[in-house]
């Protein structure tokens, strides 16, 4: 399956701008035969939102623009990161990614885990989620996360123990430290991650991640593919737009398991027990 | 020293900076003010490789006579860069106000000409349909070496997260030219004027000691425990204390729910 990184500079705050630049790189995709695009966090809207994020929030299943989104995904999946703002709780407003495919809304996940602190503040402008879910995409069982969910690594383990085939992380990742190499010294924090998960969860990982500048922070773009096994696949220029193009087999998967047996020795009720036991006594 | 930087990946980072903030403004003009120094030289030449030179527009202020080897730097710069510039006396606009409000204090008079220079930067902004490009590094913004609504003033900063020692290290990979690089630096308020002895440290050990404070987050303690100079510390702990205003918006009084700079927080990016 050839799937789409989209690595792009969204318009602060100008969500039908967005939305169409969204369209015109699907309507690319399909042209190439794509299965998959993913776009990063908080595409549809731009990142450094603040009290704009209650309004550039929608509600992806009623909203006219979502609606034509979703209707532009015709033959293909697509991850797509917005705020949003659902009937069943109104004036809250999530960090999400949606999991779309074929002109059919399939998944939400909120994010998470919102950095607040040094020069983060979603906290503060954001409603935190509560769950990771995998669900069924054409290609394959997948777990959605957002940015600084990936960073905290149970989260992939959750994906994991669930089954997933393709860990899908969407990103607006800012760069910090220009002592490095040809690319911003964070970036290896992510691509180290990735690169662990894949090997250790026998599955895909793919990381979507921006660019461009807003309010003088330059996100690091980056963004990657690692196949089971930590084997790296493809990675985007870590300044410039780019449409990274990558085919990737999920026999791989099959492949990595076979060989690797961490997912067949798996234990999630041994950690669950433990998780359970720290819950719900902390001071132990 | 400060870590060393990727000098080419910081260009790269810093050009497309400089364009993106334009662009956004539906805007591809940029001015500064060139003195004849680094921090100018290296800012005008990111603005030529990020917009074109013909997009750039550098203006030469100097008080009458005064530094005539800078404005000849200045000039040699804009023809080296083939950015547009222009040059513009001061001192009969200075001379006027100070003959009538007379004053002995240079550092006063000093000021009073950066923010000149500020005032006629701006009015050429609306002139040439341009952004106003700041060039205060690190250094001088963490100690406060500048003057408020004079120098400090600007519509983008590329420079200001590069300590004045990273800045030669761009200067090096972007070609500025060794007349530039190899003079001493200075705010030009008063001849015979320069930083290092202003500032009673020279720019390396200045920028170790700030980076120790602020990347590496140290206490006052844990620097001198490092091995800089304890007077050194002290002092520049009270430079930086001194100048927070600089670095701030002046605080508005809270009254109402929501209030501007407060809880009414927009991003100064936004598009639509």
């Amino acid at each position: 399956m050839k799937t789409v990184l989209a690595q792009i500079v969204p318009k602060l705050g100008d969500v039908e701008a967005n939305v169409d630049a969204h369209l015109d790189i699907l309507g690319k995709a399909r042209r190439q035969k794509a299965g998959l695009v993913v776009f990063p966090e908080l595409g549809l809207t731009g990142y450094t939102l603040k009290d704009l994020a209650e309004e550039v929030a929608l509600n992806p299943a009623s909203d006219p623009l979502f609606r034509r989104l979703v209707a532009g995904t015709k033959g293909l999946a697509a991850v797509v990161g917005f705020v949003e703002e659902s009937p069943a709780d109104r004036g809250l407003f999530y960090n999400a990614a949606a999991f779309i495919a074929d002109g059919r809304l399939v998944h939400v996940h909120r994010k998470v885990f919102l950095p607040t602190g040094g020069l983060f503040e979603e906290a503060k402008f954001f409603a935190q989620g509560r769950d990771f879910r995998t669900f069924q995409a054409p290609f394959g069982r997948a777990g959605l996360l957002i940015c600084r969910d990936f960073l905290q690594f149970g989260s992939s383990y959750v994906h994991y123990a669930a089954g997933a085939d393709l860990i899908i992380c969407i990103s607006a990742a800012p760069g910090r430290g220009v002592g490095g190499g040809d690319a911003f010294e964070t970036s290896r924090m992510w691509e180290l991650m990735g690169e662990a998960v894949s090997y250790f969860s026998t599955a895909f990982v793919l990381y979507a991640n921006r660019v461009g500048s807003e309010d003088g922070v330059t996100f690091a773009g980056g963004s990657f593919v690692f196949a089971p096994g930590g084997r790296l696949l493809a990675r985007a220029s870590p300044v410039d737009p780019e449409l990274l193009i990558c085919s990737i087999d999920l026999a791989a998967v099959r492949e990595a398991r076979r060989r690797w047996l961490f997912k067949r020795d798996e234990k999630p009720e041994a950690i669950w027990r433990s998780l359970e036991r720290i819950v719900r006594a902390p001071e132990d | 020293m400060p870590p060393k930087i990727n000098a080419p990946f910081v260009e790269r980072v810093l050009v497309t900076f400089i364009r993106d903030e334009l662009g956004r403004c539906g805007c591809r003009k940029a001015l500064l003010g060139l003195s004849g120094g680094l921090d100018s030289a290296v800012c005008a030449t990111l603005a030529a490789r990020a917009l074109g030179p013909r997009n750039v527009f550098g203006l030469i202020m100097p008080y009458g006579a005064a530094f005539p080897r800078d404005v000849l730097d200045a000039k040699a710069l804009a023809k080296r860069l083939g950015i547009r510039h222009e040059t513009v006396d001061i001192a009969p606009q200075i001379d006027l106000y100070f003959a009538a409000h007379p004053t002995s204090n240079r550092l006063q008079r000093g000021n009073k000409m950066a923010r000149e220079r500020m005032s006629i930067l701006y009015d050429y902004s609306v002139r040439e349909g341009g952004f106003v490009l700041g060039t205060s590094n690190k250094t001088e913004l963490l100690v406060g070496y500048g003057t408020v609504y004079g120098d400090l003033a600007c519509a983008i900063n590329p420079m200001g997260d590069l300590y004045k020692t990273q800045v030669r290290q761009l200067a090096v990979h972007l070609g500025v030219p060794v007349a530039i690089r190899r003079k001493a630096p200075t705010a030009g308020l008063w001849p015979g004027q320069t930083d290092e002895g202003e500032l009673g440290l020279t720019y390396e050990e200045l920028d170790r000691i700030l980076e120790s404070l602020v990347e590496g987050r140290k206490t006052r303690r844990q620097a001198i425990a490092a091995g800089h100079d304890a007077a050194a510390v002290g002092r520049v702990l009270r430079m930086i204390k001194a100048s927070d205003f600089k670095r701030t918006l002046p605080p508005i009084a809270k009254l109402t729910t929501r209030t501007v700079g407060h809880d009414f927080l927009y991003p100064r990016d936004r598009e639509a």
